[in-house]
């Protein structure tokens, strides 16, 4: 796996999305839930605003210090007997594991769970040298053993198939021959991946924060693969984003909680570590540990305008909450990042060839800024992508002349008001019945599946009224707002003397001019 | 530049802490606009303490309330029991999980409450590591003490040491947690305190520190909850 | 009170009654309007899509036009959310930060007005029958108001508000995203309509007709019965005939 999941184009991937009806169930249902938890936990704790403050707060600071404290970890790492590596790109990280590897002359290799992993194609390089790689997280496995199938989600990556899809994967490639129950299937999952833990000569985990200052890695999960990959295997390699790193164990504490809240509703999950190598005198643990760090495109992240979204803490509380992810899933955003925070990060590792479209596959709704735990602005670094790919010129010509003819027409009070004149004449053509019925490119994307109303004459219009109208009489007014503040306090008896009679009229005026009942379908 | 770094040394891959540290990490300097930064940062006052006040004003018996509240909603069931009936409860809680074999941590606390598994094992450094991961994968019910536990989250927080391995809490298909219960303190704020504070004094932690709040679960599958995936099936605290 | 009224391109070139039924709501309370003539687009359907330059056009055109204005109010909490980003827009830049901040602050999106500065929560609105609200995104998120709306319906006298599933879920409008991403638009307006549908409610209201428009456009093309108003149409709702201090 790269950080490119599926070389076909956006729109052929929303598609697919949009059809894979079981996807779509289970993402919204997944939604609901977690949207749920989250909430519960968050409001659970109480000030929440502030857990989220801090956390922000904890994050920057650590984002403005971080060539120290990579440094403070680098060498507490190596007082510990560990060996650090910065790797600027993906070839350099993968290709140093695969070097470590070689040089244990090992062949088998289990894994916890870990986005750069992925980004890295650690996967492949192994594969390549002849390694056995062997994904121990339930949802990794099972996609691994589905061919490796790309994740759909930061946290829960294999959302995207059902028990019944599940069982035939283990059925197929594991001779499994029991039935769909989850519990069953993990059963059997446990038991294979027993094996392969007590065999390992090497494991691989990710991390959730490195601690500077006590030189160790953070892993969170709930499953217990990430331990026992740190405690069997004699050769550990942790491989992080370089962002991923904590003063020390007090803000590690902190993060821990907000990302336990926000992926699942957790006050905690099942396993919170610490770890580092094995200590003189211990019986398990890594006897050799490496820990590699990864730049891959990540200084160039911190030196501009989204240093922000360094402060990520891959809760996925994002992906939870969007409505564009929310139908179209993760596999339409193409990258092992999906939703919103994918969207933002995506075209910053991979570049806007490849990834422009995913910063307009947003609405702006803003749901994702808001549950963000470290105050991420997740839909204005969306706009600024879109910024940015207008002044590079990667929009289409169409869409340029059209926006720039906006920007104009917006603008000017003169071409607004001659457009108010016209907009009745110039729509007649195209309406029926009071409906926009056919019409220009940007227009087709609306009318092709809503009703639209057809805009109105000037004369019939709010700015002519508004003009034309009788102005109301002051002093009456000004007694009506007494009485409206007198019923609010809920003094009731006060007499109505409003100075203009309700206009019957209005009632129904949005719903007449958006039409109801279908009968235009 | 890159290529030099992009062929380590076969031998000692990573080089004496890295030759390409110095350029990886002047390059992060460069990115935040300024030179590289190696005296020691101290931590800004953190603009909240949220999670310093949590829970802080309750007493013990306010959160072993709140421990065994928590506990109900990880699948952990909370025994209390008290230092004399300790050995029976533990007793009957290995009979009902169908008996050993068993193994325990060798931690001094199991002799100072003049317990006994008579034909268990127990992690030891004076085995191998092999032999000790053996008994462990054919244990069927790991127990040890808490160093500390956590009220908030229903957490039992424990150090490895030589006499109390990684892998004895992961895999043993039963894990059961003692608890004093003047080791229950409010949240993992204050553990992570205590154990950052005995580090910045200089003492010598674990090499791994676990936070264990209950059995190991996933719900990877259609978001299902499943307990007892990779690590122990059940887990159960006994407070004394 | 001094109000100026912010009609929105969307009010002023097809929802006429509700631009009317604002301005009569707020003169009923005791405001005094004007209409700024000059006023166009707060440039919201650039900015969100990236031309940041063919938006300033606009947003400098709206801070003139409102400079000498105490009080703004529209009928939109996506476009009053749009004055509240000038400052951020504008950051640093001598000739408009200020005029930007000064615009923010004096912008209030309808309901908010009305109970945020003139206090009232009950104006003594009349309509039978049951309703669902959707809150718009941008109202409730970028302008953070979630409650006015609710406060002031509440008080409307033969009003009974059904709960909306899922209510905080965006509906799929999203100014350009609606055409620049029409797929999964009608993915989520589809979804929304059938939430609103089941809530077997006679009226749909809202304080945006960006939303409405798109929820109510999408039921009516797909034949889902319901009557579309803007909040603003409802406050202004009032008995047949006035008669003098009963119905309170």
């Amino acid at each position: 796996m790269s950080l490119k999941t599926d070389n076909r184009a956006f729109g052929v991937r929303t598609e697919d999305g949009i059809g894979d009806a079981f996807m779509r169930g289970a993402v919204g249902s997944a939604q609901d839930s977690l949207k749920t938890r989250r909430l519960t936990a968050a409001t659970t704790l109480g000030d929440w605003e502030r857990w989220r403050e801090l956390g922000q707060q904890i994050r920057q600071h650590t984002l403005e210090n971080l060539d120290y404290y990579l440094g403070q970890m680098a060498d507490n790492v190596e007082r510990r007997g560990g060996q650090v590596f910065f790797a600027r790109t993906k070839e350099e990280a993968s290709g140093y594991i695969r070097q470590v590897i070689e040089n244990k002359n090992a062949r088998k290799v289990v894994k916890s769970k870990s986005m750069v992993t992925e980004e890295i194609e650690m996967n492949h390089v192994l594969a390549e040298a002849g390694c056995e790689i062997i994904e121990t997280d339930l949802g990794e496995y099972i996609l691994q053993e589905d061919d490796w199938d790309p994740p759909s989600h930061i946290v829960a990556p294999a959302l995207h198939k059902n028990r019944n899809q599940i069982r035939d994967v283990f059925a197929d490639k594991l001779s499994y021959q029991g039935d769909e129950t989850p519990e069953h299937l993990a059963r059997f999952a446990r038991k294979v991946l027993r094996e392969k833990f007590l065999e390992a000569e090497i494991g691989i985990t990710g991390c959730n924060f490195a601690v500077a200052n006590l030189g160790a890695v953070n892993l969170v999960t709930n499953e217990g693969n990430g331990d026992l990959v740190a405690a069997l295997p004699k050769t550990q390699i942790a491989v992080m984003g370089m962002e991923r790193i904590v003063p020390t164990m007090e803000e590690m504490e902190v993060l821990d909680n907000l990302l336990c809240r926000s992926a699942v509703g957790q006050k905690l999950t099942s396993y919170i570590t610490v770890m580092g190598p094995r200590a003189e005198g211990e019986v398990d643990g890594p006897e050799e540990f490496h820990l590699v760090i990864v730049d891959n495109g990540r200084s160039d992240i911190l030196a501009g305008e989204f240093r922000e979204a360094l402060q990520c803490i891959r809760c996925g509380a994002c992906l939870n909450v969007c409505p564009v992810y929310r139908h179209i899933g993760g596999h339409a955003y193409g990258s092992i990042y999906p939703g919103p925070i994918g969207a933002v990060i995506t075209p910053l590792l991979g570049g806007y060839d490849d990834y422009k479209e995913l910063p307009y596959a947003s609405s702006l709704c803003g749901a994702c800024t808001d549950v963000c735990p470290v105050k991420i602005p997740l839909h204005e670094q969306l706009i600024l992508h879109r910024q940015n790919i207008v002044s590079q010129g990667r929009t289409g010509a169409a869409d340029r002349i059209q926006m720039k003819a906006a920007g104009k027409f917006l603008s000017s009070p003169g071409l607004f008001g001659s457009t108010l004149r016209l907009a009745y004449s110039m729509t007649k053509l195209m309406s029926r019945h009071g409906r926009i019925v056919r019409g220009p490119g940007p227009i087709e994307g609306w009318i092709g599946i809503r009703d639209m109303p057809q805009p109105v004459k000037k004369r019939d219009g709010f700015r002519a009224w508004y003009e034309n109208r009788e102005r109301p009489d002051g002093a009456a007014a000004e007694t009506e707002v007494a009485d409206r503040t007198a019923r609010t306090a809920g003094d009731l008896k006060t007499t109505e003397v409003g100075p203009k009679p309700g206009r019957d009229v209005s009632v129904e005026e949005a719903s007449s001019r958006i039409g109801r009942g279908g009968d235009n379908a | 530049m890159t290529t030099s770094f992009s062929q380590p040394d076969k031998r000692n891959p990573a080089g004496s802490g890295g030759s390409n540290r110095d350029a990886f990490l002047s390059r992060v300097a460069e990115s935040l606009g300024r030179p590289r930064r190696t005296d020691p940062v101290q931590r800004p006052a953190w603009k909240h303490t949220v999670h310093l006040d949590t829970l802080a004003d309750r007493t013990t018996e306010q959160l072993v309330e709140v421990l065994k509240e928590q506990c109900t909603f990880i699948h952990t069931q909370v025994i209390e029991s008290t230092p004399a009936l300790l050995q029976r409860t533990l007793d009957d809680l290995i009979a009902g999980f169908g008996g050993g074999p068993v193994i325990r941590s060798g931690d001094p606390r199991f002799a100072e409450y003049g317990l006994n598994f008579p034909g268990g094992s127990v992690w030891s450094p004076d085995a191998s590591r092999e032999d000790n991961v053996r008994r462990a994968e054919a244990a069927n019910v790991a127990l040890v003490f808490a160093d500390y536990a956590l009220a908030e989250s229903g957490t039992v927080v424990l150090e490895s040491r030589p006499d109390q391995g990684r892998a004895l809490h992961f895999l043993p298909a039963h894990y059961i947690g003692v608890i004093q219960r003047d080791r229950i303190v409010p949240r993992s704020t204050q553990a992570a305190a205590a154990l950052n504070r005995r580090h910045e004094a200089g003492e010598a932690l674990g090499s791994c520190i676990n936070l264990i709040s209950g059995p190991s679960n996933s719900a990877d599958i259609e978001m299902q909850l499943v307990v007892g995936v990779h690590g122990p099936l059940r887990a159960t605290y006994v407070l004394i | 009170m001094k109000v100026s009224i912010f009609s929105t391109c969307l009010v002023d070139l097809m929802f006429p009654g509700v631009g009317r039924a604002m301005v009569e709501v707020l003169e009923r309370l005791g405001c005094e309007t004007d209409f700024p003539a000059s006023q166009v687009c707060c440039g919201q359907p650039t900015y969100n899509s990236g031309y940041l330059e063919e938006s300033k056009q606009a947003m400098i055109n709206m801070m003139l036009a409102f400079e000498h204005s105490d009080y703004v109010v529209g009928p939109s909490g996506s476009c009053i959310a749009m004055f509240h980003e000038y400052p951020h827009v504008f950051a640093g830049d001598p000739q408009w930060e200020m005029k930007a901040i000064a615009l923010k602050e004096k912008s209030y999106e309808f309901t908010q007005f009305i109970v945020r500065v003139l206090g009232v929560t009950d104006v003594g609105a009349k309509l039978e029958g049951s309703a669902t609200y959707h809150r718009s995104c941008h109202m409730t998120r970028l302008l953070g108001e979630a409650e006015t709306p609710f406060l002031l319906l509440e008080n409307v006298d033969g009003l009974q508000l059904e709960p909306l599933k899922n209510s905080d879920n965006c509906c799929g409008f999203g100014g350009t995203f609606s055409v620049k991403m029409p797929r999964i638009s009608e993915q989520m307006v589809d979804e929304k309509s059938a939430c609103v549908a089941e809530t077997g409610a006679e009226y749909l209201i809202s304080a945006d007709m960006g939303c409405l428009m798109n929820i109510g456009g999408r039921m009516s093309r797909t034949g889902k019965e319901i009557k579309v108003m803007h909040i603003a149409e409802v406050l202004n709702s009032r008995p047949a005939a006035v008669k003098g201090g009963i119905y309170a």
